[in-house]
Formats: structure tokens, C-alpha cells, sequence
């Protein structure tokens, strides 16, 4: 087992030097001059290369990522933002609870959603109920997240008034002059992205859950079961449900994994200052140092839940150690 | 008796109708309180008044600074010449036009109570130039003796800028009639002696400053709260208690906020379709009213590259594209009211402006004729890459562009490009591989300088960055914009005219194509609608007030 764990945790470390470098290499290779960018639109040559400077821009990119390595194992730091100079481990720090609350929250909204329409569509198959249930998923898998997200917004939170249209309040100590604070305030801010953010992966879990439902449903020890005389609701409870959400469970843990690392639309439509967004704001911006930050954010996240989900899985089946 | 009642009876019904009609057709009053709210769609760059280099920074900044000359809080002519504001009046200038005396008005307080005095402006100039503050506006600094120095670490300070007592004497490398304009840039407020000491390349988000408000609170990528300045007596006006900056907002949902009413003012602007819409439903340019069009000191153009072979001492070819391109066409896809057509460099309300009708503003076959003409046996293989950004409406102004210039005879090959890497490649000599790209350059400060010699001194192309992307480099013109530029007063003017005119005529480094307008889209909520273009984007905010 121990042996096992070693391999993995260097397999981890490979694995992020190889997203980390191929970031950097990436961006380097990008025709555009983020020391131009941030130099103003009236810089002369010697500005630029001033600005170059100051930012390390002048190094070979080979530096530069070594570099930055040195920087994020010895200082723990994620580097300045080229375009604010603000810190990038303060940036990231501060997007990451907004992005959790988002996919937590969002998590937790699409199992409630996709948990009764799968197990009742594989209970009821061909009924009304799983007729509806299918119509239900296919438009959650076909229609696009923005689309769902504008549509949200316009009617929901601008034309008929029930919910705020976009913003974010903070839980705890919000910034001076917010026009909305608290548990309460978060939570009604909240009410649409996660909706939006659940509907996509309500129904594609919706889907796999009726799957893999209908699929024990079909299992000797279930027929077992009932020949033994148990009820139904204990069949479903004890022997259906415990052994079809298994597969469940591990694909929500790499799920929440994934959006962790950046649920880039919800956050851009309801302007939700997560990862996401900043991403997206660094792209725009050629902001190397907050790109790379949220990408080794995600990269740590994806790794680890793996990790976890591996020796997980070793534990319970030791054959996967002898693989 | 009883008649006596029946009249009292009538008289007050009488004057309480009169009140009630009075009161129901006044007009908004100005109500001083209460919280004006603005949404912005991205996050300022800074708030440090040293280190912030954006539109949307210096809109608020115009609210918080209190300048040596500053454009006074008027529309119009009123509002378009840079007035002395902490300056007790015009300064004393030197018969060789290198040094400018001003004398400190009393009176001016920070929002921490200090007094604005001769030093907190020498204190900025330091600020500015310090090479640990890392500014990007250096570039200003370039008049002043013994700013580079500083600027490149080789002096403490910078000797041309010094204090004593209530007077300030700035002396400059070279005569240079812009520098009231460009004291009038934030960069050069007064600062306060506690800002005077914080060195931060990070900026400082929290500091006390001398106009009529105060930057209260700062939370990046989510808020700004400006907060009125107590101890302000400039005269200046300040109507709202606090100016909220919310940040983030797309486009849609500012729209939507200020239409609900939960935003006063979509300072990021609304969807495109919207705005002929809501000149429909609320009227344009009403007093006070919701919707507010002004034009602005900018131009969008697209950049003829003369160091490749199609336009290389091909005049004849750009005046073709000049005559081909539908400005109409370009124009209507930015929406309703987008911008005012131009055939021009300078754009309207810029010292030096003259109308010239050199190029068609509307294309019709006849404008299409003269363009083939002038096009014919100078196409030089008929090739060219046209750059263009890859956001909002600019892929399709793109395409309207690349059909124009088919109908010449042009096989324009489109590359779509993120806009930082569009003007950063294009001002790169190494990285220009265009033919055409289209430009927009929006004013620094109101002076011809920043459009002409910023934009097409031929001195600059060989440079690894510069912003003139038409590699426009005449000697005759380089010369010409010299020499105006050293020119004051209306002569001024009348060379920057006369340069405007003869490039477009003879020699055109660009099509011209819209001088776009500032469009302002406010909440029933607010009133007391001032705007200045020269000042900056959008009502004044200082001004804006709760009806």
C-alpha cells in the first residue's frame, strides 16, 4: 500500500509540473506583449522594457518557470498580477469560498433534483413520470448553460422580480458600502446560479442514476431479496440504492473536483467573484500570474481528489494495487 | 360671517390647488443625500492617483482630485478649457515658455484635514516619477526637467518642479502649450503628505484627497465606495452623500439594474439593440433626462500599414479606401446613436477640428466609381490581412470592411484578434504583419497632440512600441507636427487644422471612419445631469443627484 501511495503521490507531482509547464510554454507562445499591455497606451519603447523588467518578462521563459516554481514551493506564492499587482494568492484566496459556495450549493440542489427523477424514472419505466423525466434531460444535457443562465436572469430575476438578477453577498464582513450582507442576503443572491449551475448535471445524474438503478434492479441478490419476502421500500433502500449510487458518489466527488477549478459561465453571467471569473478576466487581460494561479489551484484540486478517490478505491479492492 | 368663511374656504381650497399644481409640473429638484449607485462591467486597474490609467478610474477620479487647472463641472464650451482650480489663476510663464509660476489658492483641505498646499503638488510629481512606484503614465512626465532622471532612478527628485511658500515653479525641457492641459490629468492632483511617503508599486486603495469627495473603501473586482469629502470649501458641487461602485455587472444586467432602478448609471454601457428602444420609451437629451448622448474626444479609423508593400507610397490606394469604405454601414452596427461618421484625424470639439468634406460619408455608386478609379493600377496584387478585434460588434465591422474593399478591387484576408494582442502586435515592428487593422484612440487630454503626434509622428515606427500603427513616417509631416505642437493659442489650432486637412488630402495614413458617442443610460431615480466630455465619460458624478 505504501508503495502504492509513493507512486501515486510522484505520478501527482509529474502531472502537475507537466499542466503548470505546458501553461507557461502556452502562454509564451501567444503572439501579444503583456508588459505593452501593462505599460499604458502612451508607453514608449523604454517604458515597455522598463515595465518588461519589472515584471521578469525579460528572462528566458525557461527562468521564468523555475522561477516561478522556487516561488510557489519555498515562499508559497502564487506571484502579482500583471495587470493590478495585486497579490495572486490574495486573489485566489478570495475567489475560492465564492466558487465552493457556487458548486457545494449547486451539488447539493442537483442531487436533490436528480436522485427522485432517476430512481422513480427506473421504478416506473415508460410512465409519465419517466417520459417527463427524459424530456426533462435531454433539455438540461442539450441546452447550453449560458442559455439557461440568461434566460434565469432576464425572467426570473429581471421580468418577474423574484430573485436578484446577479451579484454576490458576502456570508460574513462585507466590504464597506455592499448594499446586501448575511446568510440570508447570500442565499437569495445564490437561489440562481445554482440553479443554473445544478441543471446541466441534474440531468446528466439523473440519467445515470436511472441507469444504473434499473441495471440492480435486475441483480439475483435483489430478486433474492424479494423471494425472501422484504418489503419493497427495504429492497429499494438496502439493496438497490446502496449498490446503484456507489458509481454515484465517485463521479460527484470528480465532478465537484472539475467545477472547483473554475465554473467559468455561472460565475461570468452573475458576475459571482470566484475562480471562474478570474480566469476568465486573467485570460482577457494576459495576466500570466493569475492564470497560472487558478490553474494550480484546479490542478491541486483534481490531483487530490483523485488521489483520495484511488486510494479509496485501493483500499476496498486490492487488486488495483497489484495493477 | 358666512360668506366671509365660504371665501376663506374657497381662497385656501384655491391655494392648495395652486400648490398641488405646482408641485406636480416642477421639475426635479437637486436633493443633496443619499447613495448614488454606478455599475461598472470591469474592475478599475487603481485608484492610486499615481498608478490609475483607465477611463473608468479617472471618471471617479474627476470627483476625488483637486487639480492645479481642472475642466470646470459644465457642458459645452463652458466645460472645454482647462480652468486654474487650486491655482489662484492663470501662472506666470517665462518669455521662453519653460517656466510656469502658480500661486496656491488657501482654503483647499484633504478629506483628513490637512491643508492642500504648493508641496502636495511637488509631492506628486515626486510620486510619479519615483521609479519604485512603477507608473505607467510616465510618459507625461516627458516635458518636465528632471523627470527622467527620476524616472530612471538617477535623482531623488525632479529638479524642474519646485515648492516655496504658496508658490510652484515648473520648468520644462522644451516650451510646451499642452502642460495646462496635461496638469489637468489625475496623475498630477494634489496628494497629501501621508500618500507623499506610501511607495507601493501595489497602489494604495485608501487615501485622503481634496475634491469633493473621498475614496472610502475599495474591495478589488467587487466595489468602490467614494464617500463626500468633509472639509471640502472648493466650490465645487457635491450632491450625494456616497457614490457606490459596484463592479462586474454584464452589460444585460446593468442594463436591467438601472431600468429596475437598483443602479443609477450603466457606466459599462448596455446591449447594443437596447439603446434605440429606451430613446424611444424615455426621449434623448431631455433635461435631466434618462438617456444622454454626447459625442466624445475619440475616433475609430482604420490604420493603412505604409511600411508593407500595398500602401508604401501608394497614396492613390488609401484615398481609394477612403472613398470605398461605408461609414454608414460601420457605424450602424454599434447600435442606435453609436457615433458621428468622419473622413477626419482630429475628432469634433478637438482644438484644430475644421470640417473638411475631404471623403464621402455615405457610399453610393458614384463614391464607388471615384474609388475604383483611384484604386485602378495600384493594387499591387489586390492581397491584404485585415486586422480586427474579436469582440462585440467588431468581427462584423470587420466583414463590412473586407466587402468595401472588394468592391475595389482588395481580396482582404480578416484575422480576428483578441484586443490586447491586436494593438500590441500592430505597434510592434517585429509582430505587424497587417496590412489594415482597426483602431479606436480615445483622448488622454484635450490637446491635438495626443491624436496627431502620438498617433503619426514618423519618429516613433522603428521604436519596439509605439502607437502609430498606419508606420506613418513623412518628413515633411514629421516636421509640420513639431512645429505645431510648439505653437499656442490659436495657431495652434489652425496648423493642427491644416495638418488634419493636408494628410487626409495628399497623403491619408487612415480611413476614418466614426467619431463615437458617449452614451449614458441613467435611473428615474436621478437628476441634476451635468456632462463633460473633456473632463470625462458619463454625467459628473459629484453633480448627479437623487430627484
Amino acid at each position: 500500500m505504501l508503495n502504492y501511495i509513493i507512486r501515486r503521490l510522484l505520478w501527482a507531482v509529474v502531472l502537475f509540473i507537466g499542466v503548470t509547464l505546458i501553461t507557461y510554454v502556452l502562454f509564451f507562445l501567444l503572439p501579444a506583449d503583456p508588459a505593452r499591455l501593462a505599460a499604458g497606451k502612451s508607453a514608449t519603447a523604454e517604458d515597455v522594457a522598463r515595465v518588461s523588467h519589472q515584471l521578469g518578462l525579460d528572462r528566458p521563459v525557461h527562468e521564468q518557470y523555475v522561477l516561478f516554481l522556487k516561488r510557489l514551493v519555498v515562499d508559497h506564492s502564487l506571484g502579482r498580477s500583471y495587470a493590478n499587482r495585486r497579490s495572486v494568492n490574495e486573489m485566489v484566496g478570495e475567489a475560492i469560498p465564492v466558487t465552493a459556495a457556487l458548486v457545494i450549493g449547486g451539488a447539493i440542489l442537483w442531487m436533490l433534483i436528480a436522485l427522485p427523477i432517476g430512481i422513480l424514472s427506473a421504478l416506473k419505466p415508460r410512465s409519465l413520470i419517466d417520459r417527463g423525466a427524459m424530456i426533462f434531460i435531454l433539455i438540461g444535457i442539450s441546452a447550453p448553460v449560458v442559455w439557461i443562465g440568461l434566460l434565469l436572469q432576464y425572467f426570473v430575476g429581471f421580468k418577474w422580480g423574484l430573485t436578484p438578477n446577479a451579484g454576490y453577498c458576502d456570508v460574513i464582513d462585507p466590504p464597506v458600502g455592499a448594499s446586501c450582507g448575511g446568510p440570508a442576503d447570500w442565499a437569495y443572491h445564490m437561489i440562481l446560479p445554482w440553479l443554473t449551475f445544478a441543471i446541466l448535471f441534474a440531468a446528466s445524474y439523473a440519467r445515470m442514476i436511472r441507469a444504473n438503478v434499473m441495471d440492480t434492479l435486475g441483480e439475483d441478490y435483489v430478486r433474492t431479496a424479494r423471494a425472501k419476502g422484504a418489503p419493497e421500500n427495504v429492497v429499494i433502500r438496502r439493496h438497490v440504492l446502496r449498490n446503484a449510487l456507489l458509481p454515484v458518489v465517485t463521479m460527484l466527488g470528480l465532478d465537484i473536483g472539475v467545477a472547483l477549478g473554475g465554473a467559468i459561465f455561472t460565475e461570468a453571467i452573475f458576475n459571482l467573484p470566484g475562480l471562474g471569473r478570474l480566469a476568465l478576466n486573467s485570460v482577457l487581460n494576459l495576466d500570466l500570474p493569475t492564470m497560472q494561479g487558478v490553474i494550480v489551484f484546479a490542478t491541486l484540486t483534481i490531483i487530490l481528489l483523485n488521489l483520495v478517490v484511488d486510494l479509496i478505491y485501493a483500499w476496498i479492492d486490492p487488486r488495483i494495487r497489484l495493477a | 360671517m358666512k360668506g366671509k368663511r365660504l371665501l376663506g374656504i374657497a381662497l385656501a381650497i384655491s391655494s392648495l390647488s395652486l400648490l398641488l399644481v405646482a408641485a406636480a409640473t416642477a421639475g426635479p429638484t437637486a436633493k443633496r443625500g443619499g447613495t448614488i449607485v454606478l455599475d461598472m462591467t470591469t474592475d478599475v486597474d487603481y485608484i492610486d492617483p499615481q498608478l490609475s490609467y483607465y477611463g473608468e478610474t479617472w471618471k471617479l477620479e474627476a470627483t476625488t482630485a483637486c487639480k492645479l487647472m481642472n475642466w470646470p463641472d459644465k457642458e459645452g464650451a463652458a466645460g472645454a478649457v482647462a480652468t486654474p482650480e487650486v491655482a489662484s489663476g492663470l501662472p506666470l510663464v517665462s518669455k521662453d515658455g519653460k517656466t510656469y509660476t502658480f500661486t496656491i489658492k488657501p482654503g483647499f483641505k484633504f478629506s483628513n484635514g490637512k491643508a492642500v498646499t504648493a508641496q502636495s503638488f511637488v509631492d506628486a510629481v515626486n510620486r510619479f516619477a519615483n521609479p519604485k512606484m512603477q507608473s505607467t503614465g510616465v510618459a507625461f512626465l516627458d516635458i518636465i526637467k528632471g523627470a527622467q532622471a527620476a524616472v530612471d532612478g538617477k535623482a531623488g527628485s525632479v529638479s524642474g518642479v519646485k515648492a516655496r511658500g504658496n508658490k510652484l515653479t515648473i520648468q520644462l525641457t522644451k516650451a510646451s502649450p499642452d502642460l495646462l492641459a496635461r496638469l489637468a490629468m489625475p496623475f498630477y492632483q494634489a496628494i497629501d503628505p501621508t500618500l507623499a511617503r506610501q511607495i507601493d508599486a501595489n497602489g494604495i486603495n485608501q487615501y485622503a484627497s481634496c475634491g469633493p469627495y473621498y475614496f472610502a473603501s475599495r474591495t478589488p473586482g467587487r466595489s468602490i465606495t467614494l464617500k463626500r469629502n468633509p472639509n471640502y470649501k472648493g466650490g465645487r458641487t457635491a450632491n450625494a452623500d456616497t457614490i457606490q461602485v459596484n463592479i462586474g455587472n454584464s452589460v444585460d444586467v446593468e442594463f436591467q439594474n438601472v431600468e429596475k432602478g437598483t443602479s443609477d448609471y450603466a457606466s459599462g454601457g448596455i446591449p447594443a439593440t437596447e439603446w434605440k428602444n429606451i430613446v424611444a420609451k424615455y426621449g434623448l437629451n431631455k433635461k435631466d433626462g434618462r438617456v444622454q448622448v454626447r459625442p466624445q474626444l475619440d475616433v475609430r479609423y482604420v490604420a493603412m500599414n505604409h511600411s508593407r508593400p500595398l500602401f508604401k507610397d501608394n497614396p492613390q490606394l488609401a484615398k481609394a479606401v477612403n472613398w470605398a469604405v461605408d461609414r454608414q454601414a460601420f457605424s450602424a452596427q454599434g447600435g442606435y446613436l453609436y457615433g458621428k461618421r468622419t473622413g477626419q484625424i482630429l475628432p469634433p470639439g478637438m482644438l484644430g477640428y475644421k470640417p473638411a468634406g475631404i471623403y464621402p460619408l455615405k457610399v453610393t455608386a458614384n463614391t464607388i466609381k471615384q474609388a475604383r478609379k483611384l484604386a485602378e493600377g495600384n493594387l499591387r496584387g489586390g492581397k491584404a490581412v485585415l486586422w480586427s478585434s474579436n469582440a462585440g460588434t467588431a468581427p462584423l465591422q470587420a466583414q463590412l470592411i473586407q466587402y468595401n474593399l472588394k468592391q475595389i478591387g482588395i481580396d482582404a484576408e480578416i484575422k480576428l484578434l483578441p484586443r490586447a494582442q491586436q494593438f500590441t502586435n500592430a505597434g510592434n515592428p517585429q509582430t505587424a504583419s497587417f496590412d489594415m487593422t482597426v483602431e479606436r484612440w480615445g483622448a488622454d487630454y484635450a490637446d491635438p497632440y495626443d491624436f496627431m503626434n502620438i498617433l503619426l509622428d514618423g519618429k516613433q515606427v522603428t521604436q519596439p512600441q509605439h502607437n502609430n500603427y498606419a508606420y506613418f513616417n513623412v518628413a515633411k509631416y514629421n516636421k509640420e507636427m513639431t512645429a505645431a505642437s510648439l505653437l499656442t493659442g490659436p495657431k495652434r489650432g489652425v496648423a493642427y487644422a491644416a495638418l488634419d486637412g493636408n494628410m487626409m488630402r495628399t497623403n491619408p495614413p487612415w480611413a476614418p471612419l466614426v467619431n463615437s458617442n458617449d452614451r449614458i443610460f441613467l435611473s428615474s431615480r436621478v437628476g441634476c445631469v451635468t456632462i463633460n466630455e473633456i473632463s470625462g465619460t458619463g454625467p459628473l458624478l459629484n453633480v448627479l443627484c437623487l430627484k
